[in-house]
């Protein structure tokens, strides 16, 4: 410009380049209005190219903040959902638990423990209904890694009489995301090794009935696992084995009753079979010996099962106390403890049944309703376990849910920062421009005036 | 005497003079009107005792005010102009095309990853897979559209080059014409000054459209030079200028050719200068051409990542997928070979599509074209041309039967006399047709993107299948004592059809002081495979020739837990796939970009390259302005200066004209004298 400064102008060229500055001005100014209109500093990616960029990144992160928070409220129902019905699970077990006991009440005939069965039959219904209740897109709540439509199934004729169609283990919580399943393999089937739920039932291989006679009792206590890692080697033994039921049925039978060779003493031999035989392949697997004091109530401690102990406690006969009487003792020769693992809740739920209603005498009653309880406890314990689970799954999603939004917030500033017009400055400028454009056209109009021609002629 | 014709001399100047300020007046807006000046001189005085007595003024001759130097620095800035402004405003239509926000090629993509999670939630409904379908669709129209796009400005870009070619010829030919008069007319002695105006005006003209340099030559004409020294015109001929191909005859990109005496010389546009044709060819052949493989490699990269994962899923009837949009065709318009007059390929088979583009890595892709030269038949170099990287490879022909040819490649850490154990360069596998047996010279242009992307299609319509259940399925032990959970589990590496399904599989862990380690053994109990577990750091296992699986656990592991790995029974209930789909989304594969981010990038690439546009036209045309104004300082008419001037010379013919009426009563006086 320097040159020109003391050059001489073209007229021609001075309108000229005074048209192109007033056209600049005017882009300038419409620049500012679409800016100002549309609310964006960056109306086309070459106005600033990182910002641009930076801008459609945030707004993909918006989006994907959206569809996790879409996808996490969907989970949350899921879980929400299993956690109520497994609230429901465990109002139903102690529904069943209540009636159990009252069962145990000696007064009851067996037509009204029949009654009380057909009962907890009803309950039992209600429970594999809620086990295989379904969200609101119609998937299992229970279907831990992958199941069917049902994932429980059940009763079936033969062991094992319930079982889980699915494929157990837990799906973890991702960063921004929690399951939609609850493992009802962990919820409602019960393994040998991790939760010792089996069921003793006692007998008599003679007698009536095979149940052991009114005059006399014979009870047990519940097992107690006593060496996990055998409970779950004899199970993986079994399972090999014979395929599905994992764990075998032991028997205990008492072979001999003797109160004669020591006076006073009553000594009493019994042997243990194992169906199916995978422990060492022989039956019987043990054979086992215990005495006590001849007349008294016989307190027997069984270890013969691999990984499993329990106590049988022998009532004798009141005609024992009799003088003179012959002491008959319990147990008695033929005298059949059988203990099986119950697989599911399910399946302890079908156990009291059937031993409740089908008890033959109050020892029949006692030991059902003993055994049920026990089991019952052990299955709502499991159900807690899994309903505790899902209480920490939707903390966790009200967690997520306050990053989720944290994020947005984060992510929605982002975008601004990169994109959005400040107002403030954006009026401002275009007010600047305005007044420049206007003392542009003035003088412009003022300076055309000016010619030498105005002045001569 | 001499009174009167001095008088009638000056009043002749004058009205000359007069007339002059007039024209100028006239022409005040005439574009190219060079200002004129009237030069008068003194004829020289009649000598006489008292010396010279002056006989009056003459007109020397008509001056056209003028600059060279000025005109010519105009007449390029203008050519930088025109040029750097035509690719700006082609950068800007094309800017227009890559769209951020809702409206983008990015957007279409996202929202249909995101509708994935939808048929995660909830694979048995059918409503959120018709939706993530509709997506799909939606991505695919994308994906075509864009580039048609792309196609119209190609095709605006096109056209006006050949007008401007046809311009070219015309305002060529014009100049030569104008050069013939300008030498005749100089036989005159005086300058022909608007003949000279007119043909600084059609230089100017031509510069706007290609930038030329002038030589003068003795007899008044000048030669036009393009391209550095291609000869446009000389004296009275002018040569004529086509739009012409590249050496491949790539349909995408133009040439200048110049035609003189038939023969026709391909220019490089990096030689042309300035120019409108120039702007237009560097847009075209780069701007473009990378616009275009940018575009063609999100799509054939995402489609192609995606048919992939799609493949490995089970749809509702428990098929296995197939691909969910069309698949990627690699033919002979993606492989070019040079056409005559360029140097022709002389080897066996080597023509166009001889050799054969394959994926293999749709993360690694490159945005980029290649030249492929053969050094020998069975040596040569690749050359990348986004960024000129050179890679050695070796090739082996094929046995002209059966077995096709392979290229291997030199890797990074590939000793430099050692074999060559790339088999893929940038993602991309080459091989060549088996009679192929290219000879030392040999060149082809591969272009995987820059052609690819004209036709991408949703191959299906029916929501059921959709591949999004899992077809392999974990399960953990349930005696497990550990805290293990599943993330996530992924089929890799496939065939996994309902015929040949993966093997069962179990996954051990040993825990010892010194860390947990992992072992999956096969179903005959032998180990396969061995190594650290960490939680949430993915499992990998990819037998060679069977179906693989990569599995992320959480939580910590006691001795002797375990897991399995087998069919999935269940896969109509499983979204595991559609999972897998979603964790594309961050799969690097765009430089190093997520898939989610590419076009995020790539609207930053081009608007950088908008930008940069901007800028030049805005600087170039600044530089034109001030170059203009100094060429009008001296050649424009200035209104004032000529009323000025009008009133100089008026007052000077009023002044002739007295003198004139002098002399006249100077006459009169003696007549009258004489008289008595």
């Amino acid at each position: 410009m320097s040159v020109n400064s003391l050059a001489r102008l073209g007229t021609a060229n001075a309108y000229d380049s005074t048209l192109r500055n007033l056209q600049t001005r005017q882009s300038d100014l419409s620049k500012l209005q679409e800016s100002l209109t549309s609310g964006k500093k960056i109306n086309r990616p070459s106005d600033d190219p990182t910002g641009a960029a930076q801008a459609e990144r945030a707004l993909n992160r918006i989006a994907r903040i959206a569809t996790d928070q879409r996808a996490l409220e969907s989970q949350r129902n899921a879980i929400a959902s299993a956690e109520s019905t497994l609230g429901d699970v465990t109002e139903t077990l102690q529904n069943i638990r209540e009636l159990v006991v009252s069962a145990g009440n000696g007064t009851h005939t067996a037509a009204e423990r029949a009654t009380i069965a057909a009962q907890i039959n009803g309950l039992r219904d209600r429970v594999l209904s809620l086990s295989n209740a379904k969200d609101s897109n119609g998937l299992p709540l229970f279907a831990a890694l992958g199941s069917a439509l049902s994932p429980f199934v059940g009763p079936a004729a033969t062991q094992p009489d319930y079982s889980f169609d699915g494929l157990p283990g837990q799906s973890s919580t991702d960063v921004y995301a929690i399951p939609f399943t609850l493992d009802g393999e962990s919820a409602f089937m019960h393994q040998p090794a991790r939760d010792g739920v089996f069921n003793v039932t006692v007998g008599n291989l003679t007698s009536p009935g095979n149940s052991i006679p009114t005059t006399r009792g014979l009870l047990t206590d519940n097992i107690a696992v006593t060496n996990t890692a055998v409970v779950a080697n004899t199970a993986a033994l079994a399972a090999a084995t014979a395929g599905a039921p994992d764990y075998p049925t032991y028997t205990v039978t008492f072979t001999t009753v003797d109160s004669t060779t020591t006076p006073g003493t009553t000594a009493v031999t019994y042997e243990i079979t194992e169906t199916p035989a995978v422990t060492s392949g022989v039956n019987p697997i043990f054979a086992g010996a215990a005495s006590y004091k001849t007349g008294e109530t016989a307190k027997i401690a069984i270890t013969g099962i691999p990984g499993l102990s329990f106590n049988i406690t022998g009532t004798p006969p009141a005609s024992d106390k009799a003088a003179g009487a012959t002491v008959v003792g319990s147990p008695a020769v033929g005298d059949v403890i059988t203990v099986a693992p119950r697989r599911s809740v399910f399946s302890v739920i079908d156990t009291a049944i059937n031993d409740i209603g089908k008890a033959a005498n109050a020892n029949a009653v006692t030991q059902a309703v003993a055994q049920a309880l026990h089991n019952i406890d052990k299955s709502m314990a499991r159900v807690s376990a899994i309903r505790g689970q899902a209480g920490d799954l939707l903390v966790r999603a009200d967690s997520i849910t306050t990053t989720n939004s944290k994020r947005n917030v984060e992510q929605e500033g982002n975008r601004s920062r990169a994109e959005d017009l400040d107002m403030i400055q954006g009026i401002s400028d275009f007010n600047n421009q305005q007044t420049g454009f206007q003392a542009a056209l003035q003088s412009y109009a003022q300076v055309q005036k000016l010619s030498l021609f105005n002045f001569i002629g | 005497m001499g009174i009167l014709t001095i008088g009638t001399q000056a009043l002749q100047a004058n009205l000359v003079a007069l007339q002059t300020a007039g024209n100028n007046i006239a022409n005040v807006n005439t574009p190219g009107y060079s200002r004129q000046q009237v030069i008068m001189q003194t004829i020289e005085g009649q000598f006489s005792g008292a010396g010279y007595i002056g006989k009056g003024v003459s007109v020397e001759t008509i001056r056209r005010n003028f600059d060279a130097f000025l005109t010519r620095q105009s007449a390029v800035a203008g050519s930088v102009q025109a040029s750097d402004a035509i690719r700006a405003e082609f950068l800007a239509k094309l800017g227009d095309v890559f769209q951020g926000g809702a409206q983008g090629l990015g957007a279409a993509i996202n929202d249909m990853m995101n509708a994935f999670s939808d048929v995660a939630s909830a694979p048995t409904d059918m409503t959120a897979r018709t939706v993530l379908l509709t997506r799909v669709d939606e991505a695919a129209r994308r994906m075509t559209a864009e580039p048609q796009r792309l196609d119209e400005i190609q095709n605006g870009v096109t056209l006006q080059l050949q007008e401007n070619a046809d311009t070219i010829n015309t305002l060529a030919s014009n100049i030569a014409d104008v050069n013939q008069q300008i030498a005749r007319a100089l036989g005159s002695g005086q300058p022909p000054n608007d003949l000279l105006d007119r043909r600084d005006q059609l230089l100017r003209d031509l510069n706007r459209l290609v930038q030329t340099s002038q030589v003068p030559a003795d007899d008044g004409t000048v030669g036009v030079f393009i391209g550095g020294s291609q000869a446009l015109v000389l004296g009275g001929a002018a040569a004529t200028v086509t739009v012409a191909v590249d050496d491949f005859a790539d349909t995408l990109k133009n040439k200048l050719a110049i035609v003189r005496n038939g023969v026709s010389v391909t220019l490089d546009e990096n030689a042309l200068g300035g120019g409108e044709v120039s702007g237009l060819l560097k847009f075209q052949n780069t701007d473009l051409v990378e616009a275009r493989s940018l575009l063609g490699r999100i799509t054939v990269a995402v489609t192609e990542s995606i048919n992939a994962q799609h493949r490995l899923g089970l749809d509702l009837d428990g098929n296995v997928g197939g691909n969910l949009f069309s698949a990627t065709q690699f033919t002979a318009a993606n492989v070019l070979v040079p056409v005559a007059p360029a140097q022709v390929n002389t080897g066996t088979n080597a023509v166009a599509g001889a050799l054969r583009i394959g994926i293999s890595d749709a993360s690694r892709f490159a945005a980029s074209d290649y030249d492929v030269r053969f050094t020998t038949g069975t040596t040569g170099l690749i050359t990348r041309r986004s960024d000129g990287v050179v890679t050695d490879f070796s090739f082996a022909p094929g046995d002209g039967v059966s077995v096709p040819g392979v290229f291997s490649f030199r890797q990074a850490g590939d000793p430099v006399a050692g074999p060559f154990t790339g088999s893929a360069i940038d993602g991309l596998a080459l091989g060549a047709d088996v009679t192929t047996a290219p000879a030392a010279g040999d060149r082809f242009l591969l272009k995987p993107f820059s052609t690819a992307s004209n036709a991408v299609n949703r191959e299906f319509s029916t929501p059921r299948a959709l591949a999004v259940g899992s077809p392999i399925a974990v399960s953990l032990t349930p005696t497990n004592l550990g805290s293990l959970a599943v993330s996530s589990l992924q089929a890799k590496t496939l065939a996994t059809t309902s015929a040949a399904p993966i093997g069962n599989y179990t996954i051990s862990f040993t825990v010892t002081a010194t860390g947990t380690t992992y072992n999956i053994l096969d179903s005959t109990a032998t180990s396969v495979a061995t190594g650290n577990y960490t939680s949430g750091k993915p499992v990998d296992f990819l037998p060679a020739g069977a179906p693989g699986f990569s599995l992320t656990l959480t939580g910590a592991p006691k001795q002797g837990d375990s897991l399995s790995i087998k069919q999935n029974n269940f896969a109509n209930l499983s979204g595991g796939n559609a999972q897998a789909m979603m964790n594309l989304r961050d799969v690097t594969m765009f430089d190093g970009a997520a898939l989610t981010d590419g076009y995020a990038s790539m609207i930053g690439t081009i608007g950088i390259r908008s930008q940069s546009a901007n800028y030049s036209a805005e600087v170039s045309s600044n530089i034109a302005v001030n170059a203009e104004k100094n060429r009008t300082s001296i050649s424009g008419v200035n209104l004032d200066e000529e009323a000025s001037r009008l009133l100089q010379y008026q007052q000077a013919y009023q002044a002739s004209a007295k003198m004139i009426q002098i002399a006249q009563s100077i006459f009169d006086t003696l007549m009258a004298g004489l008289s008595r």
